[in-house]
C-alpha cells in the first residue's frame, strides 16, 4: 500500500499569522492571571508582539513564495498591506488602554481580539484562493463584531455590535454566493487559475454566471469597505463602537477589504475591467459624495470622522476604478497614510473626551490650541492630512489617486473627487476654527496623556507628515508592491 | 541658492516667536533684515536673468509621476519676488510699531515669515505641483492672518470665507494642473512653456483653461469671487497691506502671466479674461466710492486694479503685457503705501472713517507726504510712476483686439473712479478741512511713517527715471510672459497724443466724481442691515443650503433602522445584478429542465412554500419559529428524497437546535405588534420577492451547467484502496481530512470546556 504523502508545506508565508495567533492565545491565557487594574500589561505585550510581527513581515519584503498548494502567497503586495494592518493595530492598541480604563470596560480580551482581526486581515491580503480570502474575511469579521460591541454596558455599543453582525452576515452571504458562482463559471477558486480560465474565454462578459458572481463579490466587498450605498451600517457602528475600535475599524479592515478586492479583480478578472470599473465609478462617486455631505453637519467629532471615513474609502475607490498602476499604488499609499492620520485624530478625540463618551463635540475643542498647543498642532496636522492639504501625506495620496483616474481618462471622476475634497475642507477646518479661534467655553481640566497615547500621537504625526514631504519614501514600496499583480 | 531663498522664510517663521519671546527688544529690528537681505540677493540677480537663461533648481519629489520639487527664476518670477521681499521689508519694519506691546507680535511675525516664504515659493516654482503646494500655503497663511483678531466673529467669518473661496479655487487649479500635465506630458515649467501649441490644440484645452482660470480668478478676487477681499480687511493693517493689496492677491495675475505662453492667445482666453477683468475693474471702482472706511475704499480699489491687470493680460499684446507689468509694480508701490498710511491713521487717530478724519497733515506730516505721493501716483499724474502706467494702459486698450472703444471707455471710467478714490482716501483725511474736531490724533513714530513714505518716494523715483526699471525689471518680465524677447522703453513724456487727452479726461471726470459723491450718496437709500443681493449673498445661501441638505440627507440615509438598511443593500444588489442580466450580452439559460418530480417531491415543495408564507404572516412568534423550522425540515426531506441521508441528519440536528435556541430567546420578547402599515408591507413584499427571484434565477443558472465532478470520483475510487473503508464520507473525515477533523474536535472540546466552566461559575455565584 502506498503511503499518502503529505505535501510539503512551506509555513514561511504565514509566519506572521502563526506568530500573532499564538501570541493572541498566550495573551488570553495570561489574561486569566492578571488583575483587572493591570490589563495595560496585555496592551504592552501585544504592542511588542505587533512590532515583532512587523519585523517578521518586513523580513519577507522582496520575496515571492507560494504555499499551501498556491492558496497563500508571500509577495510584496501582501507584505505592504500586512504593514498597514500592523500599523493600524499597533496604533489602536496604544490608544486603547486609557479609553477602556475610563469607560470601565478594560477587559483583557480586547487585545487578543485585535490580534485575531489582524490575522484575518493578513490572510485576506496574502490569500490567492477565494476560499482563503473568505476565511480571512470571516476571522476578521467575527472578531470585529465582538470588538464593536465590546463596551457591554453601553447600549450604543451593543447596538453597534448587533447591527454590524447582522448586516455583516448578510453581505458575507452575498460575497460567498459570488465566489460560488465564480467557481461555477470557472471551475476553480484559485485566483491565478480563474485568471487563466477567464483569459481563455472569447467574451467573458457574455458569461452571465461569471458576471453575476463578480457583481455579488463586488457587493460583498463594497460592504466591507463601506462604499455607498452599502455604507449604511458605518455611522451607526462607528459611533457606537468604543472609540479606539472605531479608529481601528476605519483603517485596518477597510484596507483589508481593498487588499482582497484588488487581488481578485485585478489579477483574476482583468478582462472584465470594463464591467467592474463602470460599477466602481458609480460607487466611488456615491461614496465620496454621501460621506462628505453627511459629515458636513456633524457636531460630534467622532461621528464626523466616522462619516468622513466613508468619503475616504470613496477616494480610494477612485484609484480602484482607474485600476492602473498609479491608481493602485495610490490606494496602497493612501491606506497607509490614512491609518496614521485617522487613528491620530481619534487619539486626540479620546484625550479630549470624558467618561461616557462625552465632551466630543466641536465646541469642546474651543481654545484647545491655547491650552494644549502641542496636541493642537498634532491635531491640525491630522486634519490637514485628512482634508488633503499639502504638504501632508493626505495630499500626496489623493493626488496620486486622482492622477491615476485622469491617466485612465476618468476626468469627471477626478473632478468630482476634487470637488468632494473641497467640501471636506470645510468640516475639517471647522475643528481648526474652534481650536484656534474660539475661547474655551469652560476651563480645561488637567488632561492625562499616558505614555502610549503620546507615542501614538507622535508616530501618527510622523506618519502623516513625512510621506507628504518625501513621498518616495513610501511610494517606492507601494510601486514595487503592485508590480506582481 | 534658490532653495535658500525660499526656505529661509520658513526657518524664520519657526524662529520668530522664540526670538520675540527671548529678545523682545531686538526681535523687531532683526526681523526686517531677512526680507532686506533676500531683496538684495534678488537685486544682485537683476540683469543676469532672462527668459533664455532662467535659474533652475530641481530635487526629485514624486519621481514616479515625474514630479520634482523644482524652482525656476526668470524675469517674471524676479519681478514678483522683488515685490514680495521689498514690500515684506517695509511690512516687517512697520509691524512692531503698529502692534505696540501686543504679546502676539511674535506669532504674527512668524506667520508673516511663513507667508513670505510661501509667496517666494509660488513665484519661483518651477513645477506645477510645487506651484500648487506653495499656492495653497499662501492661502493658508492668509487664513491665519485674516483671523488673527480671533476674538471677533467678523474676523473668523472673513477668514473662513477667504479660505473657502480661494481654497476651492486652488483645488480647481490643481485639477487644471493635472490635466495640463496629462496633456503636455510634463509638469516641469521649463518644458511646459515650450509646449503651448500642443496644449492649445488639445481637445481638453478648454476644461484645463477653465480650471486654471477658476484658480486665478478666486485668488485675485475677480468677479464674481471678489467679495472675500474686502471682507478680509478684518486682518491687521500690515497684513492687508502685504497680502491683500501688494502680493498675494496678485498671484492670480502672476499665474495668468505664467501660463500665457501655454494657455494664452486663444479666443476663449481673450473673451474670458477680458470680460471678467472688465467687470471686476468697474465693480471695484464703483463700490470703492460707496465706502467710508479708509481700508474698505482701498480694498475695493484694489479689486478694481486687479481687474485692470487681468484685462491687460487677457488682451495679451506686447504693449498690454508691458502695461500690466508696469502697472503691477506701480500699483504695489502706491497701494502698499496707502494701506500702511491708513494703518498709521488708524493708530494715530483711532478711526478709519473718512467722514470723521481731516487735517491729519498737521499731526503726521511724513505719513501725509507718503500717502500724498501714492495718491498722485494712483491718480496718474506726472511725474509719478502712475502716470507712465496709465499712459501704457490707454495705449493697450486703444489697440485691444476686442471692442477697443468699449474697453477704453470702461478703462477711462474706472480710472476716473480710481482718481476719485484717491481723493477720498488721501485728500479728505490728510488735507481736508472737515473732520471730527473731537479727534485728537497723536504723532506717530518712525516705524509708522517711514514705511508709507518709502514706496511713495520710489513711485516718484521711477516716474522721473523710468528707463532703468523698464529695461532691467519690466522687459525681462514681459519677455517671460510673452515667451519672446521684449524691448521696453519707458518714458515719462510721449507728446500730446490721444492717450494724454484721455488722461486729461480721466482726471477731470475723477474730480467731478469726487465732488459729486457726497450728494449722490445722500440720495441712495440706506442699505440697512438687509443683506445686499450679490455673489456674497449667494455664497452664504450656498453654504447654508449645503448644510441644510446635509442634515436632511443624513436623516434620510442614516435612519438607524436595520430593516431600512437591509432593504437598500438588497435593493441595490438586485438592481445591480438584475440589470446585468437584462442588459448584458450574456444569455440566460433558455431551456430549463422540466420539473419532473413525483408526488412526494411536489408535496414537500408545497409544504416548504406554505411554511415560508406562514412565517411572514403569522402574528405569533412561536408560530413563526415553528414555520421556519418546517421550512428547514422540508429541506432535509428533499435531501433524503435525493439520496443524502447523512446530510439530512445534519440538517435535522441543526434545525432542531436552532429552533430550541430561537424559542429560548424569543419567549422573553414582548408580543408581536403590527408596526408597519399596508403600503410598507407591500413594499417589503416586493423587496423580498425581488431578492428571492434573483436567487432563484441564480440557482437555475447554476444547475443548468454541467458539474465538474473529478474530485468526487477520485474520492470514490480511492476510498477503499487508500482508506480501507467503504463509507466514503467516513473515510474523508477520519482519513483524508484527518488533520482537519482533529483540529475541529480540539476546538469543539476547548469550547465545551469553556462553556462548562462558565456554567459552573454561574452556578457557584447563584449558590
Amino acid at each position: 500500500m502506498d503511503m499518502i504523502t503529505i505535501p510539503a508545506v512551506n509555513f514561511t508565508p504565514i509566519l506572521p499569522e502563526i506568530f500573532l495567533s499564538v501570541l493572541a492565545m498566550v495573551l488570553l491565557l495570561i489574561n486569566v492571571f492578571i488583575p483587572g487594574d493591570r490589563k495595560a500589561y496585555l496592551g504592552y505585550l501585544s504592542f511588542v508582539g505587533i512590532v515583532a510581527a512587523g519585523v517578521l513581515v518586513a523580513a519577507g519584503w522582496g520575496g515571492h513564495i507560494e504555499s499551501f498548494s498556491g492558496s497563500v502567497v508571500l509577495d510584496n503586495f501582501a507584505t505592504f498591506f500586512k504593514m498597514i494592518f500592523l500599523v493600524s493595530a499597533g496604533l489602536a492598541v496604544l490608544i486603547s488602554d486609557q479609553y477602556m480604563e475610563r469607560e470601565g470596560c478594560n477587559h483583557g480580551e480586547l487585545y487578543p481580539l485585535i490580534l485575531f482581526t489582524v490575522v484575518g486581515m493578513m490572510l485576506m491580503a496574502s490569500g490567492t484562493d477565494l476560499m482563503t480570502i473568505f476565511l480571512g474575511l470571516e476571522v476578521m469579521s467575527v472578531a470585529l463584531y465582538v470588538l464593536a460591541g465590546f463596551n457591554r454596558k453601553n447600549p450604543k455599543s451593543n447596538e453597534a455590535g448587533l447591527k454590524y453582525f447582522l448586516l455583516g452576515c448578510f453581505s458575507t452571504g452575498f460575497l460567498l454566493y459570488g465566489m460560488a458562482l465564480t467557481y461555477g463559471a470557472t471551475g476553480t477558486t484559485r485566483i491565478a487559475k480563474i485568471a487563466a480560465v477567464v483569459g481563455q474565454m472569447s467574451l467573458p462578459s457574455a458569461n452571465i454566471m461569471l458576471v453575476a458572481g463578480m457583481l455579488l463579490m463586488l457587493t460583498g466587498f463594497a460592504f466591507k469597505i463601506a462604499a455607498a450605498p452599502f455604507h449604511m451600517w458605518t455611522p451607526d457602528v462607528y459611533e457606537g463602537a468604543p472609540t479606539p475600535m472605531t479608529a481601528f475599524m476605519s483603517a485596518g479592515p477597510k484596507a483589508a477589504g481593498f487588499a482582497a478586492a484588488l487581488r481578485i479583480f485585478l489579477v483574476a478578472l482583468p478582462t472584465l475591467q470594463v464591467e467592474w470599473s463602470q460599477v466602481l465609478w458609480v460607487l466611488a462617486v456615491l461614496t465620496m459624495t454621501v460621506g462628505n455631505i453627511t459629515a458636513l453637519r456633524q457636531d460630534n467629532i467622532k461621528r464626523m470622522l466616522a462619516y468622513s471615513s466613508i468619503a475616504h474609502a470613496g477616494y480610494a475607490l477612485v484609484g480602484f476604478t482607474a485600476g492602473n498602476g498609479t491608481g493602485t499604488a495610490g490606494i496602497l499609499f493612501y491606506m497607509l497614510s490614512y491609518a496614521f492620520m485617522n487613528i491620530g485624530a481619534f487619539a486626540i478625540i479620546i484625550l479630549v473626551g470624558k467618561k461616557g463618551e462625552s465632551n466630543g463635540n466641536v465646541q469642546d475643542f474651543a481654545g484647545f490650541g491655547v491650552k494644549h498647543p502641542v496636541l493642537a498642532v498634532a491635531m491640525s496636522i491630522f486634519l490637514f492630512s485628512l482634508a488633503g492639504m499639502p504638504p501632508t501625506a493626505g495630499f500626496i495620496g489623493k493626488f496620486y489617486l486622482f492622477s491615476g483616474a485622469i491617466q485612465q481618462g476618468y476626468i469627471w471622476l477626478a473632478i468630482i473627487g476634487v470637488l468632494n475634497s473641497a467640501a471636506s475642507v470645510y468640516y475639517y477646518l471647522r475643528v481648526m476654527v474652534f481650536m484656534y479661534m474660539k475661547d474655551p467655553t469652560e476651563e480645561f481640566d488637567w488632561m492625562q496623556v499616558t505614555a502610549p497615547m503620546a507615542l501614538c500621537v507622535a508616530i501618527s504625526v510622523i506618519g502623516s507628515l513625512i510621506p507628504g514631504i518625501i513621498p518616495s519614501l513610501i511610494l517606492q514600496f507601494a510601486q514595487q508592491a503592485i508590480k506582481l499583480i | 541658492m534658490l532653495i535658500a531663498l525660499v526656505m529661509s522664510g520658513f526657518v524664520a517663521a519657526l524662529a520668530a516667536p522664540a526670538l520675540y519671546h527671548f529678545f523682545p527688544r531686538f526681535a523687531g529690528r532683526l526681523c526686517p533684515l531677512l526680507p532686506l537681505a533676500l531683496c538684495a540677493c534678488l537685486l544682485a540677480l537683476v540683469g543676469q536673468i532672462s527668459a533664455e537663461t532662467p535659474l533652475l533648481f530641481s530635487l526629485p519629489w514624486i519621481p514616479s509621476l515625474g514630479i520634482s520639487f523644482s524652482l525656476y527664476l526668470d524675469g517674471l518670477g524676479l519681478l514678483f519676488a522683488l515685490l514680495v521681499t521689498g514690500i515684506g521689508f517695509l511690512v516687517f519694519l512697520y509691524t512692531p510699531a503698529y502692534m505696540g506691546n501686543d504679546v502676539r507680535l511674535g506669532k504674527l511675525s512668524g506667520w508673516l515669515f511663513a507667508f513670505m516664504a510661501a509667496m517666494l515659493g509660488t513665484t519661483l516654482a518651477g513645477n506645477l505641483i510645487t506651484l500648487f503646494v506653495f499656492w495653497e500655503l499662501t492661502g493658508l497663511c492668509s487664513y491665519l492672518l485674516i483671523g488673527f483678531d480671533h476674538e471677533q466673529e467678523e474676523s473668523r467669518r472673513a477668514a473662513l470665507q477667504a479660505l473657502l473661496v480661494t481654497g476651492i479655487g486652488g483645488l480647481a487649479l490643481l485639477a487644471g494642473f493635472i490635466l495640463l500635465g496629462n496633456i503636455s506630458g510634463t509638469m516641469e515649467l521649463a518644458e511646459l512653456l515650450g509646449r503651448g501649441d500642443a496644449v492649445r490644440s488639445h481637445p481638453l484645452y478648454l476644461p484645463a483653461l477653465l480650471l486654471v482660470l477658476a484658480g486665478a480668478f478666486t485668488k485675485s478676487a475677480q468677479f464674481p469671487f471678489h467679495f472675500w477681499l474686502p471682507a478680509a480687511m478684518a486682518a491687521p493693517t500690515p497684513v492687508s497691506a502685504y497680502l491683500h493689496s501688494a502680493t498675494m492677491v496678485k498671484l492670480g495675475v502672476f499665474l495668468l502671466a505664467r501660463m500665457t505662453p501655454v494657455l494664452g492667445g486663444t479666443d476663449a482666453w481673450l473673451y474670458l479674461v477680458v470680460v471678467t477683468g472688465g467687470i471686476t475693474m468697474l465693480t471695484g471702482g464703483v463700490l470703492a466710492l460707496l465706502r467710508n472706511d479708509l481700508k474698505q475704499i482701498l480694498a475695493w480699489s484694489t479689486v478694481s486694479a486687479l481687474g485692470t491687470l487681468m484685462l491687460l493680460l487677457g488682451i495679451g499684446s506686447p504693449v498690454a503685457t508691458t502695461a500690466a507689468m508696469v502697472f503691477l509694480l506701480v500699483h504695489a508701490l502706491y497701494k502698499s503705501s496707502l494701506f500702511l498710511a491708513a494703518g498709521a491713521v488708524d493708530h494715530g487717530a483711532g478711526t478709519r472713517d473718512i467722514t470723521r478724519l481731516g487735517s491729519l497733515v498737521k499731526s503726521m506730516p511724513w505719513v501725509a507726504a507718503g500717502a500724498g505721493l501714492a495718491a498722485l501716483s494712483m491718480a496718474g499724474l506726472p511725474p509719478l510712476a502712475g502716470f507712465i502706467a496709465k499712459e501704457l494702459l490707454y495705449e493697450a486698450k486703444l489697440q485691444a483686439p476686442l471692442a477697443p472703444f468699449l474697453i477704453t471707455t470702461v478703462g477711462v471710467v474706472s480710472n476716473a473712479l480710481a482718481v476719485a478714490a484717491g481723493i477720498l482716501a488721501v485728500w479728505l483725511p490728510f488735507f481736508g478741512r472737515g473732520g471730527d474736531p473731537d479727534l485728537r490724533p497723536h504723532r506717530v513714530e518712525i516705524g509708522l511713517w517711514l514705511p508709507p513714505l518709502v514706496p511713495g518716494l520710489l513711485g516718484l523715483g521711477i516716474g522721473l527715471f523710468p528707463a532703468p526699471v523698464g529695461q532691467w525689471l519690466v522687459a525681462p518680465a514681459v519677455a517671460a510672459t510673452r515667451g519672446e524677447p521684449a524691448l521696453v522703453n519707458l518714458a515719462l513724456w510721449h507728446g500730446f497724443n490721444p492717450v494724454l487727452q484721455l488722461s486729461l479726461v480721466t482726471l477731470g471726470a475723477g474730480f467731478a466724481l469726487a465732488a459729486l459723491r457726497g450728494p449722490l450718496l445722500r440720495k441712495l437709500p440706506e442699505p440697512g442691515n438687509r443683506p445686499v443681493w450679490g455673489p456674497e449673498h449667494l455664497y452664504g445661501m450656498l453654504l447654508s443650503g449645503l448644510q441644510g441638505f446635509s442634515a436632511r440627507l443624513t436623516l434620510t440615509l442614516q435612519s438607524g433602522r436595520l430593516r431600512y438598511y437591509l432593504m437598500i443593500v438588497v435593493g441595490v444588489t438586485v438592481v445591480l445584478v438584475g440589470f446585468t442580466f437584462l442588459t448584458g450580452s450574456g444569455e440566460l439559460p433558455s431551456s430549463l429542465p422540466r420539473p419532473d418530480g413525483g408526488i412526494h417531491e411536489w408535496l414537500t415543495a408545497i409544504v416548504i412554500l406554505a411554511a415560508a408564507v406562514m412565517a411572514t404572516v403569522t402574528r405569533s412568534r412561536l408560530a413563526a419559529v415553528a414555520a421556519i423550522g418546517t421550512v428547514g425540515y422540508g429541506v432535509a426531506l428533499i435531501y433524503i428524497l435525493f439520496g443524502a441521508p447523512d446530510l439530512a441528519m445534519t440538517q435535522f440536528c441543526i434545525e432542531t437546535l436552532s429552533i430550541i435556541l430561537f424559542v429560548l430567546v424569543l419567549h422573553r420578547l414582548p408580543q408581536f405588534t403590527l408596526l408597519s402599515n399596508r403600503a410598507t408591507r407591500v413594499r417589503d413584499l416586493l423587496v423580498s420577492l425581488s431578492i428571492g427571484g434573483l436567487m432563484t434565477l441564480m440557482v437555475l443558472m447554476a444547475v443548468s451547467r454541467p458539474l465538474s465532478s473529478h474530485i468526487s470520483t477520485w474520492f470514490l475510487e480511492q476510498s477503499l484502496p487508500a482508506g480501507h473503508g467503504r463509507n466514503v464520507v467516513n473515510v474523508i473525515l477520519v482519513d483524508f481530512r484527518a488533520l482537519d477533523t482533529l483540529g475541529e474536535i480540539t476546538v469543539l472540546a476547548v469550547a465545551a470546556l469553556g462553556v462548562y466552566s462558565l456554567l459552573k461559575k454561574r452556578h457557584k455565584e447563584e449558590s
